[in-house]
């Protein structure tokens, strides 16, 4: 089965990989919140759907990386994209350990409103404190160059629909297989162990604490560089980026995708990417039908699109351990 | 024989109810003892202090020889003690052999290993495969934990306590909710199960004393939150203060 | 001095009808279990409708002093979104909490739009209608008169709702339900009802929340989202499910966004924050609530 895994992958790959040569440049540019999202939501579901923590402010850790990009490329003219990625990574991966430290001894709904409050924390300090953060208006996050290329040919829309897109998409490959492997780790067992039994988990020597801040930890470091990705191509980081609301949309995607399985989230995440867009071309009442979809979504889906393709993907996931 | 389990003038309070009461029991190596009494007898609790999962008011409680009050479920497992639940406790997504690996995992030290492959890990897998096949879950390695039925779930929660291959074993009524026609097939698997993983001693909680009398080298029986027996099989029986007091007058057999 | 004062009214204002709202949640939270993240929409719903039905009495030519009987109308008749409400959430019941969390989620998206569709982007207010009641004078401290009503208002329903909860067969019931459903239901309690009378009541409190405040404040889309993070952070303080608890977060929460205002502005919703994670963190069950799970 995990064959049929490679199969869709290499398919959605190739896919993708075509978008900017067959289409508009519009739909290159339009996918580049997706990979975002994808990478944010790879790490966001080793916390929900493997840990079994609902984090409902986890729009926190996309902040942290807009606003990383913007302080180190914007105020600190760091004009590499990868250097910024390793800055918001280990700024995650800072922020996200004192914080899971008070998180996660709690699980179920306290957990999700005790991270909702550090997110809408978060929201307030980047609202407030407008001398640093420039308040409402936001940081500017400047174009950077990637792998060391300028590329000063291509004007913004052209960078983002060629060069940076095929970045992106290569950056979502990367995290994706890292995250393959740690779900498919001894690391990976035990905290689906811990959350399918923290009990008995504890019983069979699983640590559950430092395994719940781990897979914090990591999720934060995926939230980071998503975030980064969404400033790059906005050229802005503002504070909705960290509202609860935000962060709703993140759970939005992942339940839209289907939680238990591997490559849900990331179907979800281009399904909801798509989905706006064609809504908002519609009408202005956009955020109804989402509200409809997911309503449905949570009623007649609970195991999201990947439970209705029938792809078989969750099945791989659990029989590739075996 | 050293005890390799001990408690020494334990108590423990909750508010102003004592659960125990100097409580000095040992379990040594190459013994099979049970633990009986009444429910509100103080049992759990004395299961709770012999796990390290409660602190004692008062006294001491030793595994191999260091004081192990309160020091938790993890570093019990790590040390050699494991237990099960009288309630049957499994992982309802994973399938038998991850819930297996799981234990392995931890037993092997790897569970810090974010980026290595399980499924190509040989040593876990040739350890996975023993342990299912002491309890005869070899035929059902992929099934779901949530599909098996009532007695191979049990099984299964057993045999991911011995994956943690430790010298001490302590059993919360294993064969509740096990027909009576299973229970000593069940007991059976354990002990033979106890010696091929060359476990050291087993502690039975146990409310059925046909499966007490048949098993155990040394019987200790709690009332009230202190030791009202600690006797092997045959003087223990004999007494009919200790039976009456322990099994009530519904006994039947 | 008179500052203080003034400050200090308008924190029990604002806490008076956080407790409305507050009061709501909890009730909802108390007895189904539901974190209902959809009480500000409630509350925005409410107040929206409030301005409509308020213009439309002032244009009927209904006298002025009717205000705030026509703002708890309106209220109460927007409650009527409860019960369709509840026959949705139904679907969820015996589901994990994250799905119930996310239902009301999406109910938040769909009310944002419904606003929208019916009283368009653009914030609405009552021009100081509500002075109509007057002003109450002591040197330099001057207070509107209606603020005072909302104010007796939240405090005569924190009354009720305790008599009701204590005293009536009906609040027992709903007591023995939250305590443990599965017994209640082997009782005879008929627990569907129960639940939807209880949202029912609970969507109340949240619309006659959100219409009284509206002749102080305008109504706008955002209050909907921002109003939910106040409620919970006051539930979260006073602890879950815990009506004296939603009395004490209110105040507490009111008083400290009166007290940062002057004190360092910069601060105001930021001290919320810190407090419910501190409440979180040292005491979970809130200040009010029960034992810690």
């Amino acid at each position: 089965m995990r064959g049929a895994t490679a199969m869709i992958v290499a398919a959605g790959v190739v896919a993708l990989g075509l978008v900017p040569v067959l289409a508009p440049p519009f739909y290159a540019n339009l996918l580049i919140p997706f990979f975002g999202y994808a990478i944010a939501l790879l790490g966001f579901n080793l916390l929900f759907g493997y840990t079994g923590l609902l984090s409902f402010g986890h729009a926190m850790f996309l902040g942290l990386g807009a606003y990383g990009a913007a302080v180190m490329a914007g105020e600190n003219g760091i004009k590499s994209f990868e250097v910024v990625l390793l800055g918001v990574a280990l700024a995650g991966a800072l922020v996200a350990l004192p914080i899971g430290l008070l998180c996660v001894r709690f699980i179920g709904i306290f957990f999700g409103m005790l991270t909702l409050a550090f997110g809408m924390l978060t929201h307030a300090i980047l609202f407030k404190f407008y001398h640093l953060t420039g308040g409402d208006s936001g940081m500017r996050v400047p174009r950077m160059n990637i792998l060391g290329l300028e590329f000063q040919a291509y004007n913004k829309i052209e960078l983002l629909a060629g060069p940076f897109y095929y970045y992106c998409l290569g950056l979502l490959v990367l995290c994706g297989l890292v995250m393959w492997r740690i779900v498919h780790s001894p690391f990976g067992l035990h905290l689906r162990a811990l959350s399918n039994n923290a009990q008995k988990a504890e019983y069979l020597g699983v640590r559950v604490y430092q395994f719940r801040l781990a897979a914090f930890v990591i999720s934060a470091i995926y939230g980071a560089i998503g975030g980064a990705i969404l400033g790059f191509r906005i050229g802005l980081a503002d504070p909705e980026i960290v509202h609860w609301t935000h962060s709703g949309h993140l759970v939005f995607m992942t339940v839209l995708g289907g939680f238990s399985s591997f490559l849900g989230p990331i179907a979800g995440a281009l399904a909801l990417t798509l989905l706006q867009d064609q809504l908002q071309s519609i009408t202005p009442y956009w955020r109804f039908i989402l509200g409809a979809v997911l309503a449905a979504v949570v009623i007649f889906l609970p195991r999201g699109l990947a439970g209705i393709a029938g792809t078989g993907a969750a099945l791989a996931k659990r029989r590739a351990a075996a | 024989m050293t005890a390799i389990v001990e408690t020494k003038n334990v108590s423990k309070r909750f508010g102003d109810f004592r659960a125990l009461d100097d409580v000095s029991v040992a379990v040594r190596e190459g013994e099979f003892v049970s633990i009986v009494g009444p429910n509100g007898a103080g049992k759990t609790t004395l299961v709770n202090l012999l796990t390290g999962l409660l602190i004692p008011s008062n006294g001491q409680v030793f595994f191999k020889g260091t004081d192990i009050a309160g020091i938790g479920a993890v570093a019990l497992a790590k040390r050699g003690m494991a237990r099960t639940f009288q309630l049957v406790q499994i992982f309802p997504q994973l399938t038998v052999a991850e819930t297996i690996a799981a234990a392995v995992v931890s037993q092997q030290d790897k569970a810090w290993r974010l980026f290595s492959k399980l499924a190509s890990d040989g040593a876990v897998r040739a350890r996975v495969r023993e342990i299912a096949g002491i309890f005869g879950l070899d035929g059902r390695l992929k099934s779901e934990s949530r599909l098996l039925s009532q007695g191979e779930k049990k099984l299964l929660d057993v045999a991911s306590a011995f994956a943690l291959n430790p010298e001490v074993i302590l059993l919360d009524e294993p064969t509740s909710g096990v027909s009576t026609a299973e229970k000593h097939g069940l007991v059976q698997i354990l002990i033979d199960a106890a010696k091929k993983a060359g476990v050291k001693a087993i502690i039975l909680i146990e409310h059925d004393m046909d499966l007490v009398a048949a098993y155990s080298h040394r019987i200790i029986a709690l009332s009230e939150g202190k030791v009202l027996a600690d006797l092997p099989p045959k003087p223990f029986f004999a007494d009919p203060v200790i039976i009456e007091t322990v099994i009530g007058r519904r006994r039947s057999t | 001095m008179s500052l203080i004062a003034n400050l200090l009214l308008g924190g029990i204002f604002h806490a008076a009808v956080l407790f409305l709202v507050a009061a709501g949640l909890q009730l909802v939270f108390g007895v189904q279990k539901i974190v209902n993240l959809a009480c500000g929409s409630f509350y925005a719903l409410g107040a929206y409708f409030g301005i409509t039905l308020v213009t439309l009495a002032m244009n009927f030519g209904l006298p002025a002093w009717l205000l705030l009987p026509i703002l708890l109308v309106a209220g109460v008749l927007m409650a009527a979104v409860g019960p369709p409400i509840e026959r949705l959430l139904r679907t969820v019941y015996d589901r994990d909490e994250s799905f119930q969390l996310l239902l009301t989620f999406a109910l938040v998206l769909m009310f944002q739009d419904v606003l929208r569709l019916v009283w368009g982007a653009n914030p609405q207010s009552l021009n100081n209608v509500h002075l109509v009641y007057g002003k109450l004078t002591w040197g330099d401290l001057s207070v509107p008169v209606y603020n005072l009503l909302v104010i007796a208002a939240a405090g005569a329903t924190a009354f009720f709702i305790s008599l009701f909860l204590r005293r009536t067969n009906y609040g027992r019931l709903l007591r023995a339900t939250a305590e443990n459903r599965a017994m209640a239901e082997a009782l005879g309690v008929n627990v569907r009802s129960v639940y939807a009378v209880v949202f029912t009541l609970g969507t109340m409190l949240g619309t006659v929340g959100g219409a009284l405040v509206v002749p102080t404040s305008a109504a706008s889309l955002d209050m909907a989202i921002e109003f939910v993070i106040e409620a919970f952070a006051v539930v979260v303080i006073g602890g879950l499910g815990s009506m004296p608890g939603a009395l004490v977060g209110a105040l507490l929460v009111g008083l400290i966004r009166a007290a940062s205002l002057v004190v360092y502005p910069e601060f105001e919703i930021l001290a919320i924050y810190v407090i419910v994670i501190a409440v979180l963190l040292f005491r979970p069950s809130g200040l009010l609530g029960k034992a810690a799970t």
